[in-house]
Order: C-alpha cells, then sequence, then structure tokens
C-alpha cells in the first residue's frame, strides 16, 4: 500500500467564497496559493494536472527564450551587413573583426552538453518507472537507490559551464573583450545568455538531484525532473544552433 | 465538515506575513497590485501636473521644488510616461486585476503556478522602487522619455539624468519585464489548464480572453524589450556598440564607440512597444464588453465576433511596430507595408465598437457607475481611435509624428479610455474584493467630472500638433510659433489641474467605503458569471453549464441565467 | 442619468466638430510644393474620420436613451449578416483610405529631386542647426566631427582644412533657401538624433548620427520660417531652432555671393 506521507488535513470552518455580507473575502474560502503541493500525493489524476500545468509553463518559458535568441540572431545578422557609413564612398565600412574559435574547446563542451541530454533522458525515465511502481505500491515512496543518472547530469552541466569558463578566458588572453569588435561581442553575448539560463536548469535539477537531503516529496522531485528535462534538452538544441550560428556565419 | 477531494488549502495556521504579506494567495495578489498601480497612478498624475505648470509658467516656484529647469520636466516627462504605461496601464488591468478575477471567473481553484504569482508582484514593486529612486538620483531621472532612444539614451554625457538616472530606468524595467513574465506564465496556464469542468473556451468570459491573449503578447514582447535592455546596458557600460554609431562628438568630446544604428533601438523598442499599448488595452476592451453586457442585461452582441477580434488585435499588433518610424530614417517602402497593416488593425477595433454599440441597443440599462465610466469608455475609444487611420498614413504622419496630435491620440485611446475602464472595473468589483460597495453619487460624480476633464484636456491638443507643437517642449519660449499656442496650454493645464484634484473623490470613496460603505450581497450587481457565485467555490469545483451572458433569457426566472445554473444548456 | 448623458455625448459631439472646424490655431499657410497635396489629404482625412466620430457619438447617445424601463431588455446575441456588412464596409472605407494615403507617400518619397536642385547638408547639434553649402565648386569637403570640430573657432562641423574642396564651404545659422526651386537636404547628426520639422513646409524628417538621409523640399513663397527640432534630443529640445529664409532665386543667389566674399 502506498505510504502516507506527513500530511495533514486542516480542519477548517465553512467558508463563504466573497461577496457575503460584509465578509472580506480575500481573508476567507477560495485561493490559497496551492498548486498541488499540498494535494494528496497517491492522488493520481491530480499529479497529473500538475504536471500538466508545468509543462504548459515550461513550453511558455521555451518559446520565450528561443524569441530572445531568434531576435538576437536577427540582430547578429542584421549588424554584419553594416558598420560605420563612410559619407565620402557612400558604403558601410565592415568593422566586424574576426574570431579564431577555440574549436577543441568547444567541441568539447558541446560533447559534454549532448551526453547531459541523454543521461538526464535516462534519469528522467527511471524516476518515472519508478514512480508508476510506487502507484502500484510495488515500490516505496522515495527515491530508489539507483545508478546516479542525475548527479551525473549536473556533473556534466557544470563541466560545460566550467568550460565555457576556459573559452572565455581563452578570449581574454587573446585580447578579444566583450567591447572588441562587433564579433566577439556577439560571440561572447550569445554563449553567456545561453550560459545564464543554462544556470537556470542546472539550479531546477541540484534541486532534484538535492531532495532526499532536502525533504522534498518524491513527486515533486519527478515532477521537477520531467519539466527540468524539456528544458534541459531545449537547452542543448540553442547551444548547437549557437555553434552552429558561429561557426557558419562569422 | 467534509473535506472535498481537491482542496485541502488554506490560511489558518499561517503567520501574518505568509498570510497578507508574502501570500501566494491570488486574491491577495491582486488587491497588492491594485495598491501598487493606485501609488503609481498617483505619482504619474502628480507627475503630469507639475510638467503642466513649467510648461506654461516655466518661472513659478513650485513648493517643495523651487523653480523648475528643463531637465527635471524632461525627467518628469520620463517617469511620468513610463509609469503610467508600466505600472498602470499594463499593470493594473492585467496583473491586478487579472490575477484577482481570471481564476474566479475561470472557475479554478487558484492560479497556476502561484509562488511565481507571487515573485511576480514583489518583482515588480522592486522594479517600481528602482524606477522612483531614479528621481532621486544625482542630476535626476533619465530625460530620454519612456522610447529611450539611443543614443540619447546610450552615452551619459549627453544631458543630466543619462548617468545613473538612466541606468537605474534600465534596472527597473528589466525587473517589471521579468515580473510581469512570471505573471503572463502563471495566466496562459491557468487559462490552458485550470477552467473549471464545462468551461469551454467559448464560455469563457471577454476579461479571460483579453487576460489570456495579453499574457501571450506579454511573453512575447517582454522577452525582447528584456534583449534590448541588457544591449543598452551593454552599450552603455561594457563599450560594445550596438545603438551607437561611429564620429559622435557629445558635449564636446569624441565618443568611442563606432559602428552601431540608432534605428536598430528603434525597431527592437518598437517590436515591444507596439504590442505594449494593446497589452494595455485589451484587457481593459475584455471588461468593458462585460460590464456593458452585465449593465445592459443583453448578453454581448457578437460574442464569437470579440473573441476573433482580440485574436486579430493580438496577431496583428506585431506587425505594426513601423508607424513609429516613417520619419526616423526607415527606407520608405517600409512605409508602404506598415501603413497598411496598422489600418487594417483598425478593422477588429471597429468591430469592437460595433459590437458595443450592439450590446447596448435595446438594453435595459442600469446606470450605475461602473456602466457610466464604460460608456465614457466607449466614447473615448471612438474618439481617440478614429484619429489612429489618420496618424497611420505616413504622409500625414510625417507632419503630425512627434506632435501633440499624437500625444492627444495615444491619451485618449490608452491612457483616458484605459483608465476608465479601470474605474469601471473597480467600481464593479470593489464589493468582491472589499466586501462593500462604492457611494454611486460621488462615483457619478467622479464620472462627470473625469468624462469633462479628459474631453477638456486632449481635444484641443489636436490642434496644437496641427498648428505643429512638437512633444516634450518643456517650455514655450523656445520657437516663436510654438508660443502664440500659450492660451491654449494655459486653459489644458487648467482643465488638468481639476481633472486631478477631482479624483479626490475616487480616493475618498474608495477608502471611505472600504470600512464604512454598505456591505455587499453575494451578487450585487446580478451578475451571471462565477466570480459572483454565491457561497463561493473553494469546496466545490462548480460545473459550468452555459455561456457567461446569459442576460434577460425570456422565460428564465431571473434576468440572468449563472454560469453553472443547473439547468437545460442554453449556449 | 439617461438624459445626461444623451445630451452630454451630444454636446461632446458637436463641440469636438466646432473645435475642429472654427480651429483657432491650425495648419500654419503651406508654402511648399507638396503642402497642396497633403491639406486635401488631411481634409479629406478630418471629414471621414469626424464624420465617424459624430455617427458613432450620437449612435451611442441614441441608444442610450432608447434603454428600456420596462419588461426585459432584448435577447439578442448579435447577427453574423449586420457584423460582415459592417466590417467590409469598414474596411472598403478604411481601405480606400489608406490606398489615397499611399498614394500621396509615393509621390512625396518616391521622386528624385531635379538634377540641380540646390544641396545643402543639415546638420543638427545639441541645440543647435548648421547648414552647409557647397559654395562655388558645389562639391561638399569632407568633415570629421571628432578631429576638427571646433564651434568657438568658426567650425562647428569639423570640415577637413587639408581637403581643399571644403574651403569654400559656407555654414550658415539659418537655413536660407530658393524660391521655385527643388532643394536637396542632406540631413546629418552629430550627437543624438534630431528632427527637422518645418510646419509651413509640412515637412519632417529625422536627422540620425551616423546616417545622411537625403530628402527634398519645393517652397513656393518667400519669407521667414521656423525649424523646431521635433526628436527629443535632450534638455535644449524646447528651444532648438532655427530661422528657415525663403528668397527669390535672384536673391538667392545674392546672398551665397556675399557669403562667399565674407568667407574671403
Amino acid at each position: 500500500m502506498p505510504i502516507t506521507g506527513e500530511h495533514v488535513d486542516v480542519e477548517r470552518k465553512p467558508k463563504l467564497g466573497g461577496g457575503g455580507p460584509g465578509k472580506i473575502p480575500h481573508r476567507r474560502g477560495f485561493g490559497g496559493g496551492d498548486d498541488g503541493d499540498r494535494d494528496r500525493f497517491h492522488d493520481f489524476h491530480s499529479r497529473k494536472a500538475r504536471l500538466h500545468r508545468l509543462r504548459v509553463g515550461m513550453a511558455l518559458c521555451i518559446v520565450s527564450v528561443a524569441g530572445v535568441f531568434a531576435c538576437l540572431t536577427l540582430v547578429f545578422l542584421l549588424r554584419r551587413q553594416i558598420g560605420p557609413w563612410d559619407p565620402a564612398r557612400k558604403t558601410w565600412v565592415s568593422d566586424w573583426g574576426r574570431l579564431t574559435l577555440p574549436y577543441l574547446m568547444l567541441w568539447v563542451n558541446s560533447a559534454a552538453l549532448l551526453l547531459s541530454s541523454g543521461t538526464l533522458e535516462l534519469a528522467r525515465r527511471r524516476m518515472q518507472r519508478q514512480m508508476e511502481f510506487a502507484d502500484l505500491g510495488i515500490l516505496p515512496f522515495r527515491t530508489q537507490r539507483d545508478f546516479p543518472w542525475l548527479g551525473l547530469t549536473v556533473l556534466l552541466g557544470f563541466g560545460f559551464l566550467g568550460g565555457q569558463l576556459m573559452v572565455w578566458n581563452h578570449f581574454r588572453l587573446q585580447g578579444a573583450f566583450v567591447h572588441t569588435h562587433p564579433s566577439s561581442s556577439f560571440f561572447l553575448i550569445f554563449t553567456g545568455l545561453h550560459a545564464i539560463h543554462l544556470l537556470g536548469g542546472l539550479l531546477a535539477l541540484i534541486y532534484a538531484a538535492g531532495g532526499n537531503w532536502m525533504q522534498i516529496r518524491f513527486d515533486s522531485q519527478v515532477l521537477a525532473v520531467e519539466v527540468t528535462a524539456w528544458y534541459w534538452h531545449f537547452m542543448a538544441v540553442l547551444w548547437v544552433a549557437i555553434f552552429a550560428l558561429l561557426y557558419f556565419v562569422r | 465538515m467534509s473535506l472535498s477531494s481537491s482542496s485541502t488549502s488554506t490560511h489558518a495556521g499561517k503567520s501574518f506575513l505568509r498570510r497578507y504579506l508574502f501570500s501566494t494567495d491570488h486574491k491577495i495578489i491582486g488587491v497588492q497590485y491594485f495598491f501598487l498601480s493606485l501609488a503609481a497612478a498617483l505619482t504619474g498624475a502628480l507627475l503630469s501636473l507639475l510638467m503642466r505648470i513649467h510648461l506654461v509658467w516655466p518661472k513659478a516656484a513650485l513648493p517643495f521644488l523651487g523653480p523648475m529647469k528643463p531637465e527635471d520636466y524632461l525627467g518628469f516627462l520620463t517617469i511620468h510616461g513610463t509609469v503610467m504605461v508600466f505600472f498602470v496601464l499594463s499593470t493594473l488591468p492585467q496583473s491586478g486585476l487579472g490575477t484577482y478575477f481570471l481564476p474566479l471567473q475561470l472557475g479554478a481553484r487558484e492560479m497556476a503556478f502561484p509562488a511565481l504569482n507571487m515573485a511576480g508582484f514583489w518583482t515588480t514593486l522592486v522594479s517600481f522602487l528602482v524606477l522612483m529612486a531614479a528621481l532621486l538620483a544625482p542630476g535626476g531621472a533619465s530625460i530620454a522619455g519612456w522610447t529611450q532612444y539611443a543614443p540619447l539614451s546610450a552615452i551619459a554625457t549627453a544631458g543630466p539624468g543619462q548617468g545613473l538616472g538612466t541606468d537605474l530606468w534600465l534596472v527597473s524595467i528589466g525587473l517589471f519585464c521579468l515580473g510581469t513574465m512570471m505573471s503572463a506564465i502563471g495566466f496562459i496556464a491557468t487559462t490552458v489548464n485550470r477552467r473549471a469542468p464545462g468551461m469551454r473556451w467559448m464560455r469563457m468570459p471577454l476579461p479571460c480572453w483579453a487576460w489570456f491573449v495579453t499574457a501571450i503578447l506579454i511573453l512575447l514582447a517582454f522577452s525582447l524589450l528584456l534583449l534590448a535592455l541588457v544591449l543598452l546596458l551593454l552599450d552603455r557600460h561594457a563599450g560594445t556598440s550596438f545603438f551607437v554609431p561611429a564620429g559622435l562628438v557629445v558635449s564636446g568630446k569624441a565618443v568611442e564607440h563606432s559602428g552601431g544604428s540608432p534605428l536598430l533601438w528603434q525597431h527592437l523598442f518598437w517590436f515591444f512597444g507596439h504590442p505594449e499599448v494593446y497589452i494595455a488595452i485589451l484587457p481593459a476592451m475584455g471588461i468593458t464588453s462585460h460590464l456593458l453586457s452585465v449593465f445592459s442585461r443583453k448578453p454581448v452582441f457578437g460574442y464569437k465576433a470579440m473573441v476573433a477580434a482580440i485574436l486579430a488585435i493580438g496577431v496583428l499588433g506585431f506587425m505594426v511596430w513601423g508607424h513609429h518610424m516613417f520619419v526616423s530614417g526607415m527606407n520608405p517602402y517600409g512605409g508602404f507595408a506598415f501603413s497598411s497593416l496598422t489600418t487594417a488593425i483598425a478593422v477588429p477595433s471597429a468591430i469592437k465598437v460595433f459590437n458595443w454599440l450592439g450590446t447596448i441597443y435595446g438594453g435595459r440599462i442600469r446606470f450605475s457607475t461602473p456602466m457610466l465610466f464604460s460608456i465614457g469608455f466607449v466614447s473615448l475609444f471612438i474618439t481617440g481611435g478614429l484619429t489612429g487611420p489618420l496618424l497611420a498614413q505616413p504622409a500625414l504622419d510625417a507632419y503630425l509624428h512627434d506632435t501633440y496630435f499624437v500625444v492627444a491620440h495615444f491619451h485618449l485611446i490608452m491612457g483616458m479610455a484605459g483608465l476608465f475602464a479601470i474605474f469601471a472595473a473597480t467600481y464593479f468589483w470593489f464589493p468582491k474584493m472589499f466586501g462593500r460597495m462604492m457611494n454611486e453619487r460621488l462615483g457619478a460624480l467622479h464620472f462627470w467630472i473625469t468624462l469633462a476633464g479628459a474631453y477638456a484636456i486632449f481635444m484641443p491638443m489636436h490642434l496644437l500638433g496641427a498648428a505643429g507643437h512638437p512633444r516634450r517642449y518643456s517650455e514655450l519660449t523656445g520657437v516663436q510659433y510654438v508660443a502664440t499656442t500659450a492660451p491654449l496650454q494655459v486653459f489644458i493645464t487648467v482643465a488638468a489641474v481639476v481633472t486631478v484634484g477631482g479624483q479626490a473623490v475616487f480616493l475618498l470613496n474608495l477608502f471611505w467605503s472600504m470600512y464604512k460603505g454598505p456591505k455587499a450581497g453575494a451578487n450585487p450587481w446580478d451578475c451571471s458569471t462565477l466570480e459572483w457565485k454565491d457561497a463561493g467555490f473553494d469546496d466545490r469545483t462548480p460545473t459550468v453549464e452555459h455561456g457567461p451572458y446569459e442576460y434577460s433569457v425570456p422565460g428564465a426566472e431571473k434576468d440572468f441565467v449563472a454560469q453553472d445554473a443547473p439547468g437545460n444548456r442554453i449556449t | 442619468m439617461r438624459v445626461a448623458l444623451t445630451i452630454a455625448l451630444l454636446f461632446i459631439a458637436l463641440g469636438c466638430a466646432w473645435l475642429f472646424v472654427a480651429h483657432p490655431w491650425w495648419f500654419p499657410a503651406g508654402v511648399s510644393a507638396q503642402a497642396a497635396a497633403l491639406d486635401h489629404e488631411f481634409k479629406v482625412a478630418f471629414l471621414l474620420l469626424g464624420s465617424l466620430f459624430i455617427a458613432g457619438q450620437i449612435a451611442l447617445a441614441f441608444f442610450l436613451l432608447r434603454s428600456r424601463r420596462n419588461g426585459n431588455a432584448l435577447y439578442h446575441r448579435g447577427d453574423w449578416r449586420f457584423e460582415i456588412a459592417w466590417t467590409l464596409a469598414i474596411a472598403a472605407l478604411f481601405f480606400w483610405f489608406n490606398v489615397s494615403g499611399e498614394k500621396l507617400w509615393s509621390r512625396m518619397m518616391l521622386h528624385q529631386p531635379d538634377a540641380d536642385a540646390v544641396q545643402i547638408e543639415v546638420t543638427g547639434a545639441q541645440f543647435q542647426w548648421y547648414f552647409r553649402y557647397s559654395g562655388a565648386d558645389g562639391v561638399f569637403g569632407r568633415t570629421d566631427a571628432q578631429k576638427f570640430a571646433r564651434p568657438e573657432e568658426g567650425n562647428p562641423l569639423g570640415i577637413d582644412p587639408a581637403d581643399p574642396v571644403g574651403h569654400d564651404d559656407i555654414v550658415s545659422a539659418a537655413l536660407v533657401l530658393p524660391e521655385d526651386s527643388d532643394v536637396e537636404l542632406i540631413l546629418r547628426a552629430q550627437d543624438v538624433i534630431h528632427s527637422v520639422f518645418i510646419p509651413a513646409m509640412r515637412f519632417k524628417q529625422d536627422a540620425v548620427p551616423g546616417m545622411s538621409i537625403h530628402a527634398h523640399v519645393r517652397p513656393i513663397a518667400t519669407g521667414n520660417y521656423e525649424i523646431a527640432c521635433a526628436e527629443l534630443c535632450g534638455t535644449g529640445h524646447y528651444r532648438m531652432r532655427a530661422p528657415v529664409r525663403v528668397l527669390s532665386q535672384e536673391q538667392f543667389a545674392a546672398w551665397l555671393n556675399a557669403q562667399e566674399k565674407a568667407k574671403e
């Protein structure tokens, strides 16, 4: 049978949903800031609804982030065409600048990120299966001892960020700063924005992976992994797109 | 009592802070947004008065401030525009009223992601405080206006207020982008996922449609604004050149940038900025459609056409940004496309006006204060909207661009119409939010003052624009033909002082009614939508059976059929 | 309330209409070749949109007056036939209006000035306009504001002293134009965006730093007019004006000569 947790139902008086004579509705009833955290966790349907909501939210985040990068790409391509205007020759002067990318580092970083996407997918599937078994009452309602795919993902994620730091350091030593020329500006802005967004995903994964110590409910952990997986794969795809863009359009 | 399967949440056992301050309850957050916007609106109105007084009496010494300088005028202008556009018109109808009433109208127990929703409010509050801090920055607030055109905004030496004042502006708006996007994600997820059983898309009340579409606009538009702000900050502090071209000399000093394009900022800004005006007005349209139906006791005329118009405005809103740039040096061929698309967006707006009139026609109108303000909204929307197709013509806009004609246009259609919808919604939902009714007599007085004021302030501005009076002039003395408009400017200033002073009636009514108003019944306006359900639905999710606007149904016992009333389905 | 609202709306409709008919402040008399066509388009626009405005306010007032006092309201949820008819009608009207505006825009923007048009370089700097005439050789000298701009030494535009064609360039603080002749304005800015607005000539064009924007205008009446800056450029925006003097062609030639003499 499913383990019952420390979830306590609070005894309440009947409430008016609002607008009742003289009642100030926001003091009573309806809407307590609950997004299913306090639902009974063996309630399969409410969990599913919560997952669905989180996925919608995540899809929106992804659309929004994709919009930002699409717009930045547009600015990048436009800026490449123009430079300072030379009124004498009536033409744009190119001030684009040339970057030599440290390909070895970037390929290693890319490999780390793509690999982490794979390990996260494994972690997600295993946790999902455990959840199904827990629902059936076969397994206890907590994280099982298993190969730490999630931890590996986090490590690979940090590896990628560390690798990016090395890439930036490489440019620093070359004398290519964010203000040096447009080419270096865009490279650093693209990779920097990507790193910031990736860091967000990494924090979510740490939250999920550290769930046992932080005493987060198992189903919340699974949800976090389920939803972050989307984001993480998106980050990998985004990285490939950025890398391709910077590789082909220099 | 029996516990339902769905809800176990409660305020009981939470500390005061968790209950009223850091609450994740959408009703508390809605009220918090309401008061934040109220403070912002008062700030913005006060600044506008200071500007108007300086404009016509530049030598006048003001109490506490002394004589104002041109840079004070421009700083106040920037903060007035920013506060009104972002913290009043985008915040109150959408984040404020939407957070409170979207879940209620949809029959959802709570917003999706309540913690995110709360974070959204606190980010917005911090953003507002940062903006206010800009007023106190050395050199004052940014003088570049709410559009922050580069290179004026990109170069710290271009004027007083272009240093720390502009940085604070950029940080504030960056935070605002984050806060409002957090809130928008919750709006979309709630609408998609948390509607009550039976609340089909075509049974959603029109405000919900408007909030939903607006949230999508926010998500797309504000993320791009955030990117533009980051690039501008980098231009200012990291030495990049996105918006600053080569060869500039500012205040006698050479500027070390090279190769950026000032037009790029304008494109990025207006790609956000035009959807932004629909972010401000769409919820107002939705709320007004709702109120006209309620107080005419009639179904909304052409509900589906209304929904289609909201969607069309949302889509077209992203394609018209270039109409702000007809004389910016953009390729003149761009003018053709943007002009046509801008005229096209007037069509869904005209459909809405037609349907509002159709809703009123043959109604049994109850002239309560919310209805008065809704009627005022329609009148102002027609007035302000009809100058839109005129300004959409590049040739005519070339003359009127950046004159008082444009000021009149957007203040009437976005500012005044938006404000009228906000007032209507406040009078309408006050009993729900505070359990008491607002005073009807004071409400009517407030309506008449504000309606007269709106027309008296903004109609004459059309003439100023026709006379070629550029906007954002801090004094009338600099240009000879501008100086001849002084009598009209004095009239406008007096009208503005009286109108803003008249808002004291509203404040008095608001705070008096909060404590002393007559207690409201559960459904004081005889409304059919779910937020007025007699006993709330915290323990029982309602099942929706009917469309949102079933008023005066022949044969029904009352003149409205609640959305969750049992019985034969009507729609 | 019903009656009060009706009266108020009628008052608004008539009052606003009166404001536009009596127009105590209005467009200055047009003195450029494009002014007549533009003013005609304005008239069309005000008539069309003004009548829609009056119709809208009166319809609103009328429907409020007709509000029922007994019995239920009409139970009517709209009619697709009305909806489509109205949409098509208003779309056709706006489309027609838009096409007429686009035609005007193409007439204004898409034609080249005469080959012998006078070229004048207009430069905006905080908070002053400079007008440069190319002098006898008809060629502008090279400028580099960062290196050579010295307003106090009479070289505010930074004309390169090493460039021989720049020696006869005339820099004026007033825009002096010949009557009945195409004038090509080359708009530039030294620091931030400014905008050249000559209301009497129905002319407005932003001067954007980093760009040279070509525009042209053809004055058709002599007289004194004003440029006002129409793009927020800083604290002195409100006083960034410049006089515009339209001279007959002979007077204009004489003025140019006098300037060159003064320079030597």
